[in-house]
């Protein structure tokens, strides 16, 4: 038994920070830029198979063109966007809010990416983390949000369900 | 060949953690499912029980909390997979049981959860623990069982003297005897109260603030009313003709009154039954009680042909009142019959029942076998009978000293009402509020009941509301239930049980809309 445990804290500290999740491949980009984000799906809802995947766009981030997916149907929900933001000298004031791809099966052994390109605008603020909450649904009504924004002073670590982040840096 | 087998999958487990740190993508696991499954009721007690996980997982501390609270730490581990297969540890009591676990996933991210199962059926209420200082119990039971012999022996001696019996003034000395024991006993009892409401040991006895608590509780005004039905019996014994019966009624009237201004059954509703009840209860003991005395004094001369008679017509209608009485006392008191055993209250009321069943017993032999051979004159049947309503009153001292017991026991009716009470708390935050109320906030099965409301106590739409209680102090990780939303926009969860009492961290997720999750934490205390 001991051994085990000597082994698997091992195992945690090699580990090191979370890749748990829902995430995306690249945890990084600069604002004012565009982005593509690969959005990794590594399990089920608790051994069923994925059927849907809906990502919440959020607020600053605008002209997305999402990626479809051989065996998956792409949707799109637009709507208005808080504020214009400027996309290369032009005023953008509404466009997409959530990514839809459904009609797929993923199942709870295999692994997908979804993706999905967008421009990060200059509103962002750098160096902070912006949150990019997704939800899979899953056979037999099972649902996993992947949600959760930290609080100030804690980190995704702290969550069961934690919102794929990404660190944002300044503009190039 | 079992360690090799599970030193491979750490090693394989280990493989995917460098993976992890490299960049791939791996999950924490998750519980997929158990067997028992979370919140079965089963039969007879498993042999193993099973947990399936995600992911391939390492388990880091794995507990069984029985029924009893006693946490059983659970090392008769396989790995079969993804499955953990434990060995059940034997002798497993019928009773909520948890099974607490902790495991290390893949990724090195400990995770645990809670799978409840009930053998047999949930766990009951646990038994309430009393606690009273030491010294204190033994002198509040004797001051009871002292007053009872003043007001029913004294008492209902003088009142039968005055009405029934007029015995020579020697013969009157132990009516009086029994009268001035009860005024012993009212200090006595004054004080002792005091102590039990302050929690002091005997030593404090004659500390003002001692008194001065007893003097705030209801026994205050009853021991007033007792000493008044007192001072009315030595005066009906003083007194001769009219004036010594009227005054040997009221002692009477008062020993009923000053039973039913307090205790438990006086304190039950309904109070326009109880009250009444416990009045007819307590007079009719004195008149049944209080003649007895004076019939041995006058089986003794031999001469007790007027005051049998004067007693037999009269006692019939005293039991009935009597036994009237005490059903309809038992019945709101003990509520359900199994509480008769179950709680020691019931065990008292059995005991009384007993020893009352054995006095109507002798009672009746007396009654239809002796009393009419004495009414001929005959001595011997005479002297046996005084001999029978000697025992009879030693039984009634037992009866009185077995009812003074339930100064310590409250009747199932109030244990009843104490453990529904229910567990509340109240979560305020800026965004949200929550009013959770678990009834009863006792551990065992319990309902939970949530309020949500906004940060200015409006209504807060939430589409899915997720409880889960821990108890970490008690090794129990998290037991997660989904509520339900009733018509009434209560939140509710009915499939719930919290086995052990102690505090309980709750914490609530709120989901707001598909992409939104408030999450409110607090903790609450569970009674045993």
């Amino acid at each position: 038994m001991s051994i085990r445990i000597v082994l698997a804290t091992l195992a945690a500290l090699v580990a090191g920070p979370a890749f748990a999740h829902v995430t995306l491949e690249t945890q990084t980009a600069a604002v004012g830029s565009t982005y593509k984000a690969v959005a990794r799906v590594p399990h089920g809802c608790k051994g069923a198979a994925t059927i849907k995947v809906r990502v919440q766009i959020p607020e600053g981030v605008i002209a997305v063109k999402p990626m479809p997916k051989a065996g998956w149907t792409l949707e799109t929900v637009k709507g208005p966007y808080a504020k214009a933001y400027d996309y290369y000298g032009t005023p953008v004031s509404d466009g997409v809010r959530e990514v839809v791809w459904s009609g797929g099966r993923l199942l709870d052994e295999h692994y997908d990416e979804f993706v999905f390109r967008a421009f990060l605008t200059t509103d962002l603020k750098p160096d902070t983390t912006l949150h990019v909450p997704v939800v899979q649904e899953c056979e037999g009504g099972g649902v996993e949000r992947w949600i959760e924004i930290p609080a100030a002073g804690k980190s995704a670590d702290d969550y069961k369900f934690p919102a794929p982040g990404l660190k944002l840096t300044p503009k190039k | 060949m079992a360690a090799l087998h599970r030193l491979a999958l750490v090693l394989t487990a280990l493989l995917f953690a460098a993976f992890a740190a490299s960049g791939s993508a791996l999950a924490h696991a998750a519980l997929n499912g158990a067997s028992p499954a979370d919140g079965s009721v089963l039969p007879a007690a498993p042999s193993e029980m099973t947990l399936s996980f995600s992911e391939p997982v390492s388990p880091l501390a794995l507990r069984l909390i029985a029924p009893d609270g006693t946490a059983t730490p659970l090392d008769q581990v396989q790995l079969r997979d993804r499955t953990l297969v434990i060995a059940a540890p034997a002798g497993l009591s019928p009773g909520t049981h948890v099974i607490s676990w902790r495991v290390v996933s893949a990724d090195g991210h400990p995770v645990g959860g809670s799978v409840l199962f009930s053998i047999g059926a949930p766990s009951p209420t646990a038994p309430i623990a009393e606690t009273q200082p030491s010294g204190v119990r033994p002198m509040l039971w004797a001051g009871r069982v002292a007053l009872y012999l003043g007001l029913f022996i004294g008492c209902g001696g003088a009142a039968f003297v005055a009405w029934v019996a007029p015995l020579p003034a020697r013969a009157r000395g132990a009516v009086s005897a029994a009268l001035l024991l009860g005024l012993v006993a009212l200090p006595l009892s004054l004080a002792a109260q005091g102590l039990d409401a302050l929690g002091g040991d005997l030593g404090a006895v004659f500390q003002p603030p001692v008194w001065r608590a007893a003097l705030g509780t209801s026994l205050a005004s009853m021991l007033a009313i007792a000493a008044g039905a007192l001072a009315s019996g030595l005066l009906a014994l003083r007194l001769t003709g009219c004036l010594g019966q009227i005054a040997g009624l009221c002692g009477v009237g008062l020993v009923g009154l000053a039973l039913a201004s307090s205790g438990h059954a006086s304190a039950a509703s309904p109070q326009a039954l109880m009250r009444p009840a416990v009045f007819l209860h307590a007079a009719s003991i004195a008149l049944w009680a209080g003649a007895l005395l004076p019939l041995i004094q006058a089986l003794r001369r031999g001469d007790a042909a007027a005051t049998l008679r004067g007693f037999s017509s009269r006692i019939p209608a005293i039991v009935a009142v009597l036994l009237g009485s005490g059903l309809v006392l038992a019945v709101v008191q003990v509520e359900r019959p199994a509480a008769l055993i179950e709680t020691s209250y019931g065990r008292v009321l059995l005991a009384k029942l007993a020893l009352v069943a054995l006095v109507l017993g002798l009672a009746g032999f007396n009654r239809w076998r002796l009393t009419a051979q004495v009414e001929t004159g005959r001595l011997v049947a005479g002297r046996v009978l005084g001999r029978i309503v000697a025992v009879e009153l030693v039984l009634m001292l037992a009866i009185v000293g077995t009812a003074s017991l339930w100064r310590f026991t409250p009747p199932p009716r109030a244990l009843a009402i104490a453990a529904a009470q229910p567990a509340t708390i109240h979560i305020h935050t800026l965004t949200a509020m929550a009013d959770v109320t678990l009834t009863p906030g006792r551990a065992g099965p319990v309902h939970v009941a949530v309020m949500l409301m906004n940060g200015e106590f409006g209504p807060l739409p939430a589409k899915e509301l997720t409880l889960s209680f821990a108890n970490p102090a008690a090794g129990i990780e998290a037991i997660e239930r989904r509520a339900v939303r009733g018509a009434d926009g209560l939140w509710r969860i009915d499939a719930l049980s919290l086995p052990v009492p102690g505090r309980w961290s709750v914490e609530l997720a709120i989901l707001i809309s598909d992409f939104e999750m408030l999450r409110l934490t607090d903790t609450v205390e569970i009674r045993p």
